[in-house]
């Protein structure tokens, strides 16, 4: 597969104005992605995904290493490379509030050189897929937010570039729009074949779209590796057993003792073991700890975590991963 | 191409802006109308009767200027103070064509905005004081074009401080006086003003216009000097900026404000 975003030991150190403090932003991160990919790149707040992002597009520069968009490194030849990249950045706050939603579609593909008769069939493709077209002659300012984050979406993809990034999508939309505009992502991913890039905390949007993820904390990847091998490596073991009984009191301490991990919730209506086994065998030591007293079994259901809980527990340090060597 | 269609973009946008920013703008005007009212009714009472033709018609030129003069230089920097606060500087960052070339088309687009509303104040001011200047357009024209070019550059230079420093506003506001004072005071009083930038230009238009002059009239020293003096201050405003978006993708504060 080609690689349109090669990126090599890419470092970003900051200072504090007053105290002087160096703190390392991002450190020795490297990564590529594949033509026509969708990457997820994650990370908890502070991690260093925004100044990875901004060092992608050109708009930090970074202390170290190399970043390339289509062959052409972003440092050296900065304007050429973004002709080949377009970014949601702030989402609704990267539009003209005092301009129509039309208006801000043309301005920005104006700034790229675009004549309005160049992108004219385009414009109105887009404003047809993101639901616009009713409000093309609205001012921005009297959108809702989840319009306007689709307007900037919008905008994005109007540049025609190869790769786009999207730094938080769908943050502070309710559920309906955060639902039509993953749906609409969807379809453009499915149609156009862009490489897309996605930072975000909705972990749904990143399971749903994202064929790859790169997660980052403290500044460095500790996971790079396709969704679906993530999803497979947390949710092999993880069971969820519901019991006809509770469990006695030396039999809930041995089970802590046995499976520190495990959960143990019991109720009037309902008693549930949730363990996550090391080893396929270990569900033997649990079945022998519940026949000791006769303990009722009524069902066993594997666990199916989701990406959330991937993210939880890679960012938490709770499981190590290898990583896709890169090349 | 691409420039025509920059251009026609930010043109379009300027435009539009001016429109739906109406109040801001005519607020604009009549604080210059009332800053010539002042200037005028000042001469009137408190100047000396003898001269008071000649005094109205230099605070006309003056006045006129002041304000086109604050209007250009001040722009590109209030223009990326606004697109940081809005949250839309980045946005421009990510454009292949380059930011300066945005501003300069924007700057261009302006002017010609501008120059429409500077011309109108220019009539009022006249029809007011009584006073008829000679326009004289063929030869203020190409001088004001030439002399832009210099507000330009140290449009520039404002801009690309505004990028590292964002408190620049209040600077902003003390410069109109710097300004004020450049544009009033006369070059033969400081000769040494021809080297800062505008000031030459203003005066060569104050002279036509005040003495009814054309382009031959003034000497080839005095083209020499004002285009020198354009050419190094958008020369020196280009690199200025450059330096100062290079110190804010290093230090990381394209975004911040």
């Amino acid at each position: 597969m080609e690689k349109i975003i090669e990126v090599r030991g890419i470092s970003k150190v900051y200072e504090k104005r007053k105290t002087k403090e160096k703190i390392h932003a991002v450190r020795d991160v490297s990564f590529y992605v594949n033509r026509g990919e969708v990457l997820g790149l994650l990370g908890p707040n502070g991690a260093g995904k925004t100044s990875t992002i901004k060092m992608l597009c050109g708009l930090l520069e970074s202390d170290g290493g190399s970043i390339s968009i289509n062959g052409l490194d972003i440092c050296k030849k900065r304007l050429k490379a973004l002709e080949h990249i377009s970014a949601v950045l702030e989402g609704n706050r990267n539009l003209y509030w005092r301009l129509t939603v039309r208006e801000n579609l043309e301005y920005f593909a104006g700034n790229r050189g675009y004549s309005r008769k160049q992108i004219a069939d385009q414009t109105d493709k887009l404003l047809e897929q993101f639901n616009l077209k009713e409000k093309e002659n609205e001012l921005v300012n009297g959108l809702s937010r989840g319009m306007q984050q689709k307007l900037a979406i919008a905008v994005a993809l109007l540049a025609n570039t190869d790769v786009i990034l999207l730094d938080e999508p769908t943050l502070g939309l309710d559920v309906e729009v955060s639902y039509e505009l993953r749906n609409i992502l969807k379809t453009i991913v499915r149609e156009e074949k862009r490489t897309i890039i996605i930072s975000s905390h909705d972990m749904p949007v990143v399971q749903e779209l994202c064929d790859r993820a790169i997660i980052i904390n403290k500044g460095e990847v500790v996971i790079d590796d396709r969704v679906e091998n993530l999803l497979k490596l947390f949710e092999t073991r993880a069971y969820s057993i519901k019991l006809g009984e509770q469990l006695s009191p030396e039999q809930e301490n041995k089970l802590l003792s046995i499976f520190p991990l495990s959960t143990y919730k019991a109720s009037s209506h309902e008693t549930i073991v949730e363990v996550n086994l090391e080893h396929g065998q270990d569900i033997y030591e649990l079945f022998d700890l519940l026949k000791e007293e006769g303990t009722m079994v009524e069902s066993i259901d594997r666990i199916t975590i989701d990406f959330e809980q991937v993210f939880i527990q890679i960012v938490k340090g709770g499981k190590t991963h290898e990583m896709a060597p890169f090349i | 191409m691409k420039w025509l269609h920059l251009f026609n973009a930010n043109f379009r946008k300027e435009y539009i802006e001016l429109k739906r920013y109406l109040p801001n703008t005519i607020a604009l005007v009549v604080t210059f109308y009332i800053i010539f009212l002042a200037a005028f009714f000042g001469i009137m009472f408190i100047g000396d009767p003898a001269s008071f033709d000649t005094n109205v018609q230099y605070s006309i030129v003056s006045v006129v200027f002041w304000s086109l003069t604050m209007m250009t230089m001040n722009f590109i920097g209030y223009s990326v103070i606004t697109e940081a606060t809005r949250g839309t500087l980045e946005q421009l960052y990510m454009s292949p064509m380059g930011v300066w070339k945005i501003m300069l088309t924007r700057i261009v687009s302006q002017l010609g905005l501008q120059s429409v509303i500077m011309i109108l104040l220019l009539f009022g001011a006249m029809l007011t004081s009584g006073q008829w200047l000679s326009l004289n357009p063929m030869t203020t024209i190409p001088i004001i074009i030439v002399t832009m070019i210099s507000m330009v550059g140290v449009s520039f230079m404002i801009a690309g401080l505004a990028i590292i420093v964002k408190q620049i506003q209040a600077f902003l506001q003390i410069f109109q006086f710097v300004l004020m004072g450049l544009v009033f005071v006369p070059i033969t009083v400081a000769p040494f003003l021809a080297f800062a930038p505008f000031v030459k230009g203003v005066n060569m238009v104050r002279t036509v216009m005040l003495e009814n002059l054309t382009l031959t009239d003034l000497s080839l020293s005095d083209y020499g000097v004002l285009i020198l003096n354009s050419l190094v201050y958008l020369i020196l405003g280009l690199v200025v900026f450059d330096r100062c978006e290079k110190i804010a993708m290093k230090k990381g504060l394209l975004g911040q404000y």
